[in-house]
C-alpha cells in the first residue's frame, strides 16, 4: 500500500539510484521486490515464474532508469513495468503451448495450478496446503479473466488507486472500477459468500 | 466496499502472496549491471514534448512563411480566425500534452488522459467544422473551380495533415519508444490528434476550400487517421527490439512526403 512518506522514500531512493548509488538499488529492492513479487504470483500463479519475472523488472527497471523525472513516485512506473513483463511471459507461454513436437504432436505446456505446484505431481500429503479460506481464494482467481483479476489484485490486495492501477494495466479508470466490481462479485459467488453493500 | 469486505481482501492477499517468504536476492546478471552503473541524466517532464513540438513545428512556419494564404484570408471574420485558430491550437497543444508530459508525480504519461483529450479534441473540432465553418461569397473556393470533386479536394488537404503529422510522429515514436510499456495504442492515439491539430491548424490559413463537408472531412479527417495511426504504429514500435530503425525509415517516408 502505497502512503505518502514511502512514495517519497521511494522517490528519494531512485533520485540517489540515479545518481549511480549502489546501496539506493538496494534499499529499492528491499522496499519493492515483495509486493512487486506478490502481484507477479497473483497474475502468474507461478512463484517460481514470478521470481524470474521480478528479477527481469528489476533488470528493465535498471535499463530504463533514464527515463525517470526526479521527484516523481516510481512506485506506479515500477508496477507498470512488472505488468508489462508479466504480459510478455503470458504471451510467451500462450505461444509455446503450440508449438508442435517432433511428431507434430502438441506440446502442451506442463500445466499447473496458481500455487505454482504442477497439476501433474502428487506431493506428500503433508507438504499440501490446507484447505483453507486462501486456498480456495487461489482457485476462485484463477478462474476470473485476466483484467479482472489484475483490477482486482492492485486495488484489493496492493491497495493501488484506481487511477494508478489504470496507469499500470494502460487501462481507464471506469474500466478498472468495471472490472474489480465483477471480480469481486464474480469471487463472492465462486467463493459462496452472499455480496454484502 | 468495507466491512464484510475486510475479511476477503486479507485472505486475498493471503493468497496472491501478500507476506509469502521473502523475494529472492538479486539476481547475477541485475547485480552485475548495478555494480558497474554510472548516473544517469533522468528525463525532464516537458523534454520530450518539447522536442516533439520543436521538431514537428519547423515544417508548418516553413509553409506559412513562404504562403501564400488561402484566397478569401482577407475577407474572413477576425472573430471566426481567432476561435478556429485557438480551437485548433489548444487542441494540438493539449493531445500533445497529454500523450507525452506525465502528471506532476507520475514517471509516465497515463493513456486514460490522453485517449480522453484526444477524443474530446476531436469531437469539439468536428462540431466545429460542422457548425461553424464560414465562406465568404466571391473569395472562397469550391473544389469545382480546380476542376475537383470533393474527395479530390479531400484527398488534397489530407495528404498536408499527413505532411505535417508525420514529423510529429516519428519524432513522438522516438520519445516515448521506452516510455509506453501499457497504454500505447491510447498515447499513441493522442500523438497522432496532436500531430493532425497542427496539420488542420495549417489548413487554416492555407486552405482555399471553405465548405463544412470538406473541413469536417479532409482537415478533421486528417486529425483522425493521425490518430489511428499512432494509436497502431505507437504499441508495435515501443515494444519492437528494431525501433530505431523503424523510427529512421519512418523520418525517411516523412522527408519524402515534405520533400513532394
Amino acid at each position: 500500500m502505497s502512503t505518502e512518506p514511502e512514495a517519497r522514500e521511494a522517490a528519494e531512493v531512485m533520485a540517489r539510484y540515479c545518481r549511480g548509488d549502489a546501496a539506493a538499488f538496494h534499499r529499492l529492492y528491499a522496499l519493492l521486490a515483495p509486493r512487486i513479487l506478490a502481484y507477479l504470483t497473483g497474475l502468474l500463479g507461478d512463484r517460481a515464474a514470478a521470481e524470474d519475472a521480478l528479477q527481469l523488472t528489476f533488470l528493465k527497471v535498471h535499463e530504463a532508469r533514464s527515463s525517470y523525472v526526479l521527484g516523481a513516485n516510481p512506485i506506479p512506473w515500477i508496477y507498470t513495468i512488472a505488468h508489462r513483463t508479466c504480459l510478455d511471459e503470458i504471451r510467451k507461454r500462450k505461444r509455446s503451448r503450440v508449438r508442435l513436437g517432433k511428431g507434430d504432436e502438441p506440446t502442451a505446456e506442463p500445466a499447473a495450478h496458481i500455487t505454482g505446484v504442477a497439476a501433474d505431481v502428487h506431493p506428500d500429503p503433508a507438504d499440501q496446503p490446507d484447505p483453507s479460506a486462501a486456498a480456495g481464494a487461489l482457485a476462485a482467481l484463477a478462474k476470473l479473466p485476466d483484467n479482472q483479476r489484475q483490477a482486482l489484485i492492485l486495488t484489493k490486495v496492493h491497495g493501488r488507486s484506481i487511477a494508478d492501477a489504470a496507469m499500470i494495466t494502460g487501462s481507464t479508470p471506469g474500466a478498472i472500477k468495471q472490472r474489480a466490481h465483477r471480480a469481486y462479485v464474480t469471487l463472492r459467488q465462486i467463493l459462496g459468500r452472499k455480496e454484502l453493500a | 466496499m468495507s466491512g464484510g469486505n475486510d475479511f476477503d481482501d486479507r485472505v486475498l492477499g493471503e493468497a496472491t502472496g501478500v507476506g509469502a517468504p521473502p523475494p529472492p536476492a538479486p539476481s547475477g546478471d541485475l547485480l552485475r549491471a548495478v555494480d558497474g552503473m554510472k548516473p544517469v541524466r533522468t528525463r525532464s517532464r516537458f523534454g520530450a514534448a518539447a522536442a516533439v513540438a520543436l521538431a514537428g513545428l519547423v515544417g508548418p512556419v516553413i509553409a506559412l512563411a513562404r504562403g501564400p494564404f488561402r484566397r478569401d484570408w482577407p475577407g474572413l471574420p477576425v472573430g471566426w480566425v481567432i476561435a478556429a485558430v485557438m480551437l485548433w491550437g489548444v487542441a494540438f497543444a493539449a493531445s500533445l500534452v497529454a500523450a507525452l508530459v506525465p502528471r506532476r508525480g507520475d514517471v509516465l504519461p497515463a493513456p486514460s488522459r490522453a485517449s480522453r483529450v484526444a477524443a474530446v479534441a476531436m469531437a469539439g473540432l468536428a462540431v466545429f467544422a460542422l457548425f461553424a465553418t464560414v465562406d465568404v461569397p466571391g473569395l472562397s473556393m469550391q473544389p469545382a473551380e480546380r476542376g475537383w470533386s470533393l474527395f479530390d479536394s479531400c484527398v488534397h488537404c489530407i495528404g498536408t495533415v499527413a505532411k505535417v503529422a508525420v514529423v510529429f510522429l516519428v519524432v513522438g515514436f522516438v520519445a516515448l519508444r521506452r516510455l509506453v510499456p501499457v497504454g500505447g495504442a491510447r498515447v499513441g492515439m493522442a500523438l497522432g490528434a496532436g500531430a493532425g491539430a497542427m496539420g488542420g491548424l495549417l489548413l487554416v490559413f492555407i486552405c482555399p476550400f471553405a465548405s463544412a463537408a470538406h473541413v469536417v472531412l479532409s482537415h478533421v479527417g486528417g486529425m483522425v487517421l493521425a490518430s489511428i495511426a499512432g494509436a497502431l504504429l505507437l504499441p508495435a514500435i515501443a515494444r519492437s527490439r528494431t525501433a530505431t530503425a523503424t523510427a529512421i525509415t519512418l523520418a525517411l517516408l516523412a522527408l519524402v512526403l515534405v520533400g513532394q
